[in-house]
């Protein structure tokens, strides 16, 4: 059985932004894995197919490991098709049964499982028109399974998601190395710490509230503090850092100062003291020294975020920090509102004041305005660097799918830096 | 109207605060710009003029002359009115 994963909407898509705009939906991290992870863990299909935004495809099938936007894998096996947005934990429907579409009370497909023989009668050239065949000829059940709708979703639920995969991944012990003395407050067996993995001397690992994960070749320095649940990555390095619970870092992250509840993708730093709470970081993005975000109003009302830079959308909770998209960089000193938007591959020169709480994708934010800086070819320069300094490359790909995505986002660029500019020849 | 060379001037002037603007001046080594004054700089030029330059292409202008020559060709390109 072949599981089929779909990330074409843009509506959808927007309320993951700028986390989204360089990656499909599934690749989102939450608890202890991404969303495609926990999908393939609760169906266990033989293999898995996706489909992206066009943009996307050509750097996403250097990463995948099955085909990426190939209508041929719609045939030859029976189909499970799921919503990748769908709560994993919460998605009961059998892989295996007569052919059928899960629909939500809007219609939006959640599932649809077809078999091999029904797959070929809906034959086409690409998925939404097989998908709409599909829809049209097969029964259509009421689904109510959850799906995340916004990436706050994602980091208020860290805390919860990385103790029910604790509990799934059934490991605890040291495989690594503790080098005494180390601390560890609360339940044992809600430590694990993996091969090759080294706690320096005078860490605590605290456990009371929730489980500790700390994985292959990650390095906890002296003086850190990991209080769980917590999920610490491959490779990742905590630099005397007060880590605090619900917390998802890594792969290859080097972290210091206070975080809190927080999930930041693989190969980005925040190696100095600062906080940074109930926030969302992408990967290869640096925090300079000091950078702070704020997570809880004043009045404790709750946190509005604004997606484009026009319209705020309320998300109904108190704590929310800030959403850091893929390859950007913040200055020493840079202050974040409560509920801010950097998007990707923005520069960040602080002022000492709090930034606006909407900095659109490729913006450098110089002297309190957003201006062209000095482009995208600097700023591709600077990723360029950054990756060959971990070893990893700067593909032809991955730079045509961020020019797409520099074009795609030019509109609100424009309309912060004409705002800026108006600033600027008062 | 003010002359290209005379707005050049006057923005320049302006922005990095200095009394007097040459055409042989460098922005960097002799009127004291840093980066991030530069990014401004073409920033205040765009909206003096009513233009779009190409980042990498303001930005490897040296001097107040080349500034000059520069803007008048991206106005012309553009059928932005000067002189």
């Amino acid at each position: 059985m072949r599981l089929i994963l779909i990330d074409r909407s843009a509506e959808i898509r927007f309320n993951f932004f700028p986390l989204a705009l360089g990656r499909p939906l599934w690749e989102l991290r939450c608890g202890m894995s991404c969303l495609k992870e926990k999908l393939v863990a609760k169906i266990k299909p033989d293999d898995v197919a996706y489909f992206v935004p066009d943009y996307m495809a050509e750097h996403y099938r250097k990463q995948a490991s099955g085909p990426v936007n190939d209508a041929s894998a719609l045939s030859g096996a029976d189909l499970i098709i799921v919503d990748p947005l769908v709560k994993a934990g919460d998605f009961n429907v059998a892989a295996k049964g007569k052919s059928e579409i899960g629909l939500n009370e809007d219609g939006r497909v959640i599932y649809a499982r077809i078999s091999k023989g029904d797959a070929k009668r809906f034959s086409s050239r690409d998925i939404e028109g097989f998908i709409a065949s599909a829809k049209a000829g097969l029964p259509g059940v009421v689904c109510k399974v959850p799906t995340w709708q916004y990436t706050w979703d994602l980091v208020l639920a860290n805390p919860e998601q990385i103790t029910a995969e604790f509990s799934a991944a059934d490991r605890s012990g040291i495989d690594g190395a503790v080098e005494e003395p180390v601390a560890i407050r609360g339940n044992k067996k809600s430590v694990y710490v993996a091969r090759g993995a080294k706690i320096h001397p005078m860490v605590t690992i605290d456990a009371e509230n929730g489980p500790v994960y700390i994985d292959e070749d990650a390095v906890i320095q002296p003086f850190s503090r990991v209080e769980g649940p917590c999920y610490i990555g491959r490779k990742s390095i905590l630099l005397g850092a007060k880590c605090r619970e619900g917390n998802s870092i890594g792969p290859y992250c080097r972290i210091g100062g206070e975080v809190e509840e927080s999930i930041i993708h693989g190969y980005s730093n925040k190696y100095h003291d600062g906080f940074l709470g109930h926030s969302y970081v992408g990967e290869w993005v640096n925090l300079g020294a000091l950078t702070t975000n704020s997570d809880l109003k004043n009045d404790y009302s709750s946190v509005s975020v604004m997606l484009d830079g026009r319209q705020s959308i309320d998300t109904g909770s108190t704590k929310v920090g800030s959403l850091i998209g893929d390859h950007t960089k913040t200055s020493i000193g840079t202050l974040l509102n409560t509920g801010s938007y950097l998007g990707a591959m923005t520069i960040i020169m602080a002022t000492g004041k709090p930034l606006p709480k909407y900095i659109p994708s490729f913006a450098w934010f110089v002297e309190g305005i957003v201006t062209k800086g000095f482009g995208k070819g600097r700023l591709y320069e600077t990723a360029r660097t950054a990756m060959s300094r971990r070893k990893c490359n700067w593909t032809p790909e991955a730079e045509a799918m961020w020019d797409a995505v520099f074009e795609m986002t030019s509109p609100e660029r424009m309309a912060a830096i004409k705002k800026g500019r108006k600033t600027l020849v008062k | 109207m003010a002359t290209v060379e005379e707005r050049v001037k006057a923005v320049t002037a302006r922005k990095l605060g200095v009394d007097e603007v040459k055409m042989s001046d460098n922005f960097t080594a002799d009127l004291g710009a840093e980066s991030v004054d530069s990014i401004e700089l073409v920033a205040m030029f765009e909206e003096e003029f009513g233009i779009e330059m190409d980042e990498d292409a303001a930005l490897s202008v040296q001097t107040v002359g080349d500034a000059v020559k520069f803007i008048t060709k991206v106005c012309k390109e553009q059928g932005v009115e000067i002189e």
